[in-house]
């Protein structure tokens, strides 16, 4: 399943790495942002512990940490890490429950968006997760659940493909084998 | 900003227009090709027929229901905080809409790309009351700035090349660019709109699925712009056409297996969303959204309760009907269609934007059923493009000349034939004895003389039939032959090789004298009393019962004689006819050699090779392909290929008269590439489309001979 995922998402142009946990993925994102010489990282939505952590390293790499609300950010956001919740193998989507406006301006506006995934949360399809999914939007509350396959992308000009047109020029998913407890 | 042609004269106009534009002419040429050719890669995971059967019965077993759909959605969405308005038309729609951005002290509005809001000239109004209104989808954009209306309804800004469109950017800006360079070109337009997504006050957009149980929208994109028109902007505010109603998740989740693949040949989008009531904005004092959802009637609830076009609101706005069209591949979205393209534009724009905007393109359609077979929930759209010119006939309360002289002759059997008997005098000025008019009087050939056109046989074949055709004795089997009107009066001599053919074969063939034109030529003018009328005739003329088979040798005859008169009978109201025993009878010629006749695998070798020509009404209409192309190779004979042999040839029967400009560009596509199959013999097997390349490749003064399967199997070394 890890590998059908990784196929698939790596097909529709995800930069797809399996890492071990999830400090290491908060390295990978520093490392990242410092090699492509980028300058703002945004992390909504991670722990306490692990977003202390990306701070500390932002700090000691020269980068600067936005604070949420990332709305007052919105134009300078060139990084952004978050979890996904579900990976969907078949296509190499991944399913994203934003309801909290932070996420989905990272994930929306971010150059790049890095995407955490542990592998036990990997389905085959969409009916792999349609009850999961079905249950969010049966609920009474407001809710905003999105599969983002591959970085943004348009034809729209001759129909040549270019990518990056409005959401992240890049993609890449981090597939986290070891959670820790 | 929409001009479409409300009469032919003017229409004849843009098509020539169009089919001068080189750029538009070359970019959907090899559009059509590569998403033809992409197709059984997209699909190779999924089985496209099982999926669209189960959307398009899922679809026609809510169409009835979409006012509880609808009561049940805003149950649901209201519970998440959305507020739910229903437009009875486009009018209403867009007041609603200037009225929900007055209250919110809108200025700025942004778009994500939405045909119901095309549908509804919403931009025109919106800017009209004084808001500032921008499109943020990159083609929504460009054809914005261009003043235009899209030309495909998923990607709008085909029609445009790179330097067209940085022409537009250029002006935009005041900057100059590299207009080679479209991930430049791109990047211009993060730039550009980036700021508005952050200005903009209200964001509008459309939605693919509004799923009844939950209360929730679903939208399907690329980009990343509707995600941002539907986050950053205080206030939301979707418009949804009725048609978009689902019960459930699971049956948008089914669709969402689809739509895509069919496209843009995509497993999925980018970006797919579902959306649920008010959700967090934090520019807010309440900290939510405004979420509003407007549903736009329009003629769709009263297209719901209609016997005959319901099956329409299936449509899922693929685009791919107009993908696969030869005729939107040569001429371009704009001049087919209004706002909606391609075939199922054809039908929908009398419903949605009224007979004067459908009068003259609604006729424009070849019948070759490329886009049935794509359709991703099932619609039979050649068939209901001419209901649709049937209903604009009968609304605008006068019988077309054409059709007024058709009713009269083609009911007339005696007179009917007693007119092609006439024709073969009538001609003789023009085809001097010979078997093709190679010129056409001065005033006919610069349209029409794009082929040459083969001359009335001098006796047809039904006067031939009793010297040609000796009763046998103790015969094998006994058939019926069904000639049609160019076997009959063109080519007798495909008969003369049939019945070869079948005397060898101790077959008996039966040619009954009552029979007449099988009424296909009535169907496609709208003219549906006569077809019926016609039908009647033939029906009772076969006595089918005493036959094992009826046999056709015109691919077109075979697939009306079975399908259409189905649907002729099945939608007739008053006493039925029993057509069964003669429509199951029916059979085509490469059927029946194939599988009852058995032709045998020959010894011979003629050392020639032969490509062939699949004549739209056999391999899609009866989904007969392996059986020619088999005994090609039985009769001694090499088969290579052409490229796209199941693309149509541009005849369509009265159409190649009605539109000569487009039916030579399809026709001169299909003979470039014959020749460049290197063949020496074209083999088709539809007497029509026999006429079309053979005049073709006359007027090419081509070597290579076009004949009819019958021709090939009866030739002997």
């Amino acid at each position: 399943m890890i590998q059908i995922m990784s196929e698939n998402a790596a097909g529709v142009g995800t930069i797809v790495h399996e890492i071990s946990c999830v400090s290491e993925a908060v390295q990978y994102a520093v490392d990242l942002n410092k090699k492509k010489k980028l300058k703002t990282m945004a992390c909504p939505g991670l722990d306490l512990k692990d977003r202390d952590s990306l701070q500390d390293l932002c700090q000691s790499s020269g980068l600067n940490f936005l604070k949420e609300p990332l709305r007052d950010h919105a134009s300078i956001i060139d990084t952004s890490l978050t979890w996904v919740d579900y990976g969907i193998a078949e296509t190499g989507s991944l399913m994203l429950a934003s309801d909290l406006e932070d996420i989905r301006i990272a994930t929306m506006l971010a150059k790049i968006h890095i995407a955490m995934l542990p592998v036990t949360k990997i389905r085959l399809n969409t009916e792999g997760i349609e009850a999961e999914l079905d249950e969010i939007l049966k609920k009474n509350s407001p809710s905003y659940t999105a599969f983002i396959t591959g970085p943004s992308r348009t034809a729209d000009i001759e129909r040549v493909l270019a990518i990056g047109v409005h959401g992240p020029v890049e993609l890449h998913l981090l597939l986290i084998k070891e959670m820790q407890p | 900003m929409i001009k479409t042609a409300q009469d032919m004269k003017s229409y004849k106009k843009q098509i020539r227009k169009a089919l001068a534009d080189s750029f538009l002419r070359s970019a959907l040429d090899k559009f059509n090709t590569a998403y033809r050719e992409n197709r059984p890669t997209v699909y190779k995971d999924i089985d496209f027929n099982t999926f669209r059967d189960a959307i398009a019965e899922n679809k026609d077993s809510l169409i009835p229901f979409l006012e509880i759909l609808f009561e049940e959605f805003k149950s649901n969405a209201q519970k998440a905080g959305a507020i739910i308005h229903r437009a009875r038309d486009a009018r209403e729609a867009n007041e609603i809409i200037a009225r929900i951005a007055k209250e919110n002290k809108v200025k700025k509005i942004i778009k994500s790309k939405s045909m119901t809001a095309e549908e509804t000239f919403l931009n025109d109004h919106l800017e009209k009351q004084g808001f500032i209104v921008t499109e943020t989808d990159l083609g929504e954009w460009i054809i914005q700035l261009k003043k235009e209306g899209p030309s495909h309804m998923v990607m709008p800004a085909i029609h445009l090349s790179r330097y067209q469109v940085g022409e537009l950017f250029e002006k935009q800006t005041d900057l100059k660019f590299d207009s080679e360079n479209i991930d430049k070109l791109v990047k211009v337009a993060r730039h550009e709109l980036r700021p508005k997504f952050l200005e903009a006050d209200m964001g509008i957009s459309g939605a693919n699925f509004a799923i009844a149980d939950s209360g929730t929208l679903g939208l399907v994109t690329n980009e990343g712009n509707m995600r941002l028109t539907t986050t950053l902007p205080r206030v939301h505010v979707a418009l949804v056409g009725f048609d978009k109603l689902v019960a459930d998740l699971g049956s948008a989740l089914r669709i969402l297996k689809l739509l895509p693949r069919n496209a843009t040949g995509q497993a999925i989008t980018s970006y797919v969303t579902w959306i649920k009531g008010a959700n967090q904005c934090l520019n807010t004092a309440s900290g939510k959204k405004q979420m509003h959802v407007v549903f736009l009637d329009n003629g769709r609830l009263a297209l719901s309760k209609d016997s005959v076009f319901s099956t329409s609101l299936r449509c899922i706005r693929c685009g791919a009907c107009a993908n696969v069209c030869p005729i939107y591949s040569k001429v371009g979205g704009h001049k087919y269609g209004h706002v909606y393209i391609g075939a199922i534009g054809l039908i929908l724009t009398l419903f949605y934007h009224g007979k004067d905007n459908d009068r003259a393109i609604v006729k424009n359609c070849i019948n070759c059923q490329a886009c049935k077979e794509v359709c991703p929930v099932a619609i039979d759209l050649p068939h209901l493009i001419k209901k649709t010119y049937a209903r604009v006939i009968k609304e605008e309360g006068k019988t077309p000349a054409k059709n007024f002289l058709m009713a009269k002759v083609m009911k007339n059997r005696k007179l009917f034939h007693f007119m092609l008997r006439s024709a073969y005098l009538l001609q003789q000025p023009l085809s001097k004895g010979k078997p093709m008019i190679r010129h056409l009087p001065s005033f006919l050939e610069k349209d029409h003389g794009f082929r040459s056109l083969p001359a009335i046989a001098k006796t047809p074949l039904r006067d031939l039939w009793k010297n040609l055709n000796p009763e046998l004795k103790d015969p094998s089997l006994k058939i019926a032959l069904f000639a049609g009107c160019a076997m009959d009066f063109i080519y007798p001599g495909h008969g003369k090789d049939l019945l070869n053919l079948m005397q060898k074969a101790n077959i008996q063939v039966d040619f009954p004298k009552d029979q007449t034109c099988c009424g296909l030529p009535a169907m496609m003018a709208a003219e549906e009393i006569t077809a019926k009328e016609i039908a009647v005739q033939n029906i009772k003329a076969f006595e089918a019962k005493q036959y094992d088979y009826i046999l056709t040798l015109c691919a077109s005859c075979a697939s009306h004689l079975t399908h259409n008169y189905e649907k002729i009978f099945s939608e007739a109201k008053g006493p039925g006819m029993d057509f069964k025993l003669f429509t199951d009878k029916i059979i085509d010629f490469s059927s029946f050699m194939d599988r009852v006749y058995k032709f045998p695998q020959t010894d011979q070798d003629f050392n020639k090779k032969v490509t062939y020509h699949a004549p739209c009404h056999l391999c899609r209409g009866l989904h007969v392909t392996n059986e020619p192309r088999a005994l090609i190779q039985k009769a001694g004979y090499t088969y290579v290929p052409s490229k796209d042999e199941d693309v149509c040839c541009g005849f369509g029967g009265s159409y190649s008269v009605d539109f000569p400009e487009i039916s030579s560009e399809i026709l001169k596509k299909k003979l470039d590439n014959v020749e460049a199959s290197g063949a020496d013999i074209l083999v088709t097997d539809c007497p029509g489309c026999v006429m079309q390349l053979s005049g073709g490749l006359d007027k090419r003064q081509s070597h290579i001979k076009v004949l009819h399967l019958v021709e090939l199997l009866a030739q002997k070394k």
